[in-house]
């Protein structure tokens, strides 16, 4: 028998349930194979696609390790997990929901921040006035770097964040933050404010091929059934052409 | 058998001991030195306590601190090294061997620099690189320009910080000639006081007043300062800093048009241009020829510790040939690792990866 297509869908939380939707409206029907709590699942009625449960970043990291072919993850997912995510993934298809921005975030007492530029000027007098570099708390570690780099911001360090980052400045944590927000509603509530120039990425869900997976005949096949399927009036004639290209 | 004995002799002979710094560091000072974009390529662990560690990415910042294990730290020393670095890099090895001598405590910095290009030209020559392409460049001559141009303090911390970046630089001085429109969101009006007044009352209701962090005092002082970036530095100076950052060529030749372009601006920027010719006299007496160096007006790092004479050498001229040595004069470092104050240092590393990868293939 042929190697499977493997498609890794949210096991949890809002990306979760709104998967499932998406999927019960297409008439792809997920079924969860053998115990109850299983993490493997098949889709009934569409041979050699097999089903993994996991969570969003999860997703992204097995995407990049081309461990599963396709996934719904956020696009702040795969650029934050996936080195050289532009010609290693392909975003195959915007979902309508999971809707987030990664933005840049300071205390609103900071009248006189208002840009990147600004940021930059604080950044460079920080240390001298006081004795440590300025601190950036977020989960966002890559896409952080590769922003504040772009607006040439040296001079400040990363503080890894594991949850509730928006409260870091508050407690101390850190002088500032980069995170997701969708309405900007618990940001305010924490005092921070997004710089004018500060939304990194405007993310939402995706259906993500990785480009690094093993992509024979049967898994173009089994794609071209669930994309035909899931956007029956767009043509994906370019992709399954570059995914069923040799690697290199 | 020990490997590269001639360049451990070369560098024993002039007088340099070698030493043997740690691997591992608590990776603490590497990302406070140098930020957030070098900690991308550090190898970092965890120690059983927690604390963050690392793999020396060079022997620079090691170096200094096995110096500063010793009083005082004004004393003169020389060290040399060689052994194993370890940065990620996706196109070259991650573990990888680099030499070079850190010099520290010597007051008399011309003849320091010009021993330290003469000892790195003859490291190259003994590891088989012939006619290597050597760049210098001297961030002292950029920052009496600015000094000299009258600029506004705001104007003048951005400028000297952007050095080394020349693209960005460039930019930064387009934008500055006429000033930028600072989209402070109708705060520009504000006072200093009032700022200070609003900052510290809703800092207060935050709870940020008392951790740590900006101060009122702070914000207010910036505030203020904005009005002078939005005035820009003026068309003029913008003009001067493009024409010197454009010099480029051989040395004496580069010296010429710095002190023609001052001299037409009427700026007094003699003791640079002194200190520099100087150095390039201390080439000469070392029989460095000094038209084989190519002097860039805008070279430098972007290292807020090197403060003066940089230079660097390639093997090739090839598009994207790598640096095989990288020096300069860092005399902020030992300052910003201890609290011992200033002490000149002057040093350089030769990457000696690259020169086993094709170095001594170059034409």
């Amino acid at each position: 028998m042929t190697a499977p297509l493997v498609v890794a869908i949210p096991s949890k939380g809002r990306l979760q349930k709104d998967s499932a939707a998406l999927f019960a409206r297409a008439g792809l029907e997920v079924a969860q194979q053998g115990a109850e709590r299983s993490y493997r699942g098949v889709i009934a009625g569409i041979d050699d696609v097999e089903i993994a449960f996991l969570s969003a970043p999860e997703i992204a990291r097995e995407i990049g390790a081309g461990a599963v072919h396709l996934g719904i993850t956020g696009r702040d997912q795969v650029e934050e997990s996936v080195p050289d995510f532009a010609t290693r993934t392909d975003l195959v298809l915007p979902l309508g929901f999971g809707h987030c921005d990664v933005v840049v975030a300071v205390p609103e007492a900071w009248i006189d921040v208002v840009t990147m530029e600004d940021l930059d000027d604080v950044a460079a007098g920080f240390r001298p006035r006081h004795g440590r570099r300025l601190t950036v708390a977020t989960k966002y570690i890559t896409i952080t770097r590769r922003f504040f780099a772009g607006h040439g911001i040296a001079d400040y360090r990363i503080v890894e964040s594991l949850g509730a980052t928006e409260g870091a400045p508050a407690t101390g944590a850190a002088d500032l933050i980069v995170d997701i927000t969708s309405t900007g509603a618990t940001l305010r509530d924490n005092g921070l404010k997004i710089l004018a120039d500060g939304v990194i990425l405007k993310s939402e869900a995706h259906l993500v091929a990785s480009r690094d997976a093993d992509w024979g005949a049967g898994q173009l096949v089994a794609l071209q059934t669930m994309l035909g399927r899931l956007a029956p009036k767009r043509s994906f004639r370019a992709l399954l052409g570059r995914l069923g290209k040799p690697a290199g | 058998m020990t490997a590269y004995a001639p360049l451990r002799a070369l560098f024993a002979d002039a007088g340099y001991a070698f030493v043997e710094p740690p691997i591992l560091h608590a990776a603490d000072v590497f990302v406070e030195l140098a930020g957030e974009d070098l900690r991308r390529r550090l190898f970092l662990t965890t120690a059983a306590d927690g604390r963050e560690m690392a793999l020396r990415p060079d022997y620079t910042i090691p170096v200094c601190l096995h110096h500063l294990a010793g009083v005082p730290a004004r004393r003169r020393a020389g060290y040399a090294y060689l052994g194993p670095v370890f940065r990620q890099r996706s196109d070259e090895a991650s573990e990888f061997l680099q030499a070079g001598v850190e010099s520290l405590g010597r007051t008399d910095r011309v003849a320091a620099d010009a021993d330290m290009l003469k000892l790195a030209l003859a490291a190259v020559d003994c590891l088989g690189v012939r006619r290597p392409i050597v760049r210098i460049g001297d961030s002292a001559l950029f920052a009496a320009l600015l000094d000299r141009l009258d600029l506004s303090r705001p104007w003048r911390r951005r400028l000297a910080r952007t050095f080394g970046d020349a693209s960005r630089l460039r930019e930064l001085i387009a934008r500055a000639a006429d000033g930028v429109p600072q989209s402070t969101a109708g705060a520009a009006a504000m006072s200093r006081a009032a700022t200070r007044k609003k900052a510290a009352a809703m800092l207060a209701a935050t709870g940020l007043g008392t951790i740590g962090g900006r101060t009122a005092d702070e914000i207010a002082e910036r505030m203020v300062e904005k009005t002078a970036l939005a005035a820009g530095i003026g068309v003029r100076p913008a003009r001067i800093l493009g024409d010197y950052l454009d010099i480029v060529g051989p040395p004496a030749q580069a010296l010429k048009e710095a002190r023609g372009l001052f001299r037409r601006n009427r700026l007094d920027a003699a003791k640079a241009l002194d200190g520099f010719e100087a150095r390039l006299a201390a080439f000469a007496a070392r029989d460095i020829d000094l038209d084989g160096l190519a002097f860039a007006a805008d070279f430098g790092r972007r290292l807020d510790y090197y403060t003066g004479f940089v230079f660097e050498m390639h093997a090739s001229r090839r598009r994207g040939a790598k640096q095989i040595v990288g020096g300069g004069r860092y005399d902020s470092l030992v300052a910003l690792i201890g609290d011992t104050g200033a002490v000149p240092a002057v040093g350089f590393a030769v990457w000696l990866d690259r020169i086993a990868n094709g170095g001594d293939k170059a034409p």
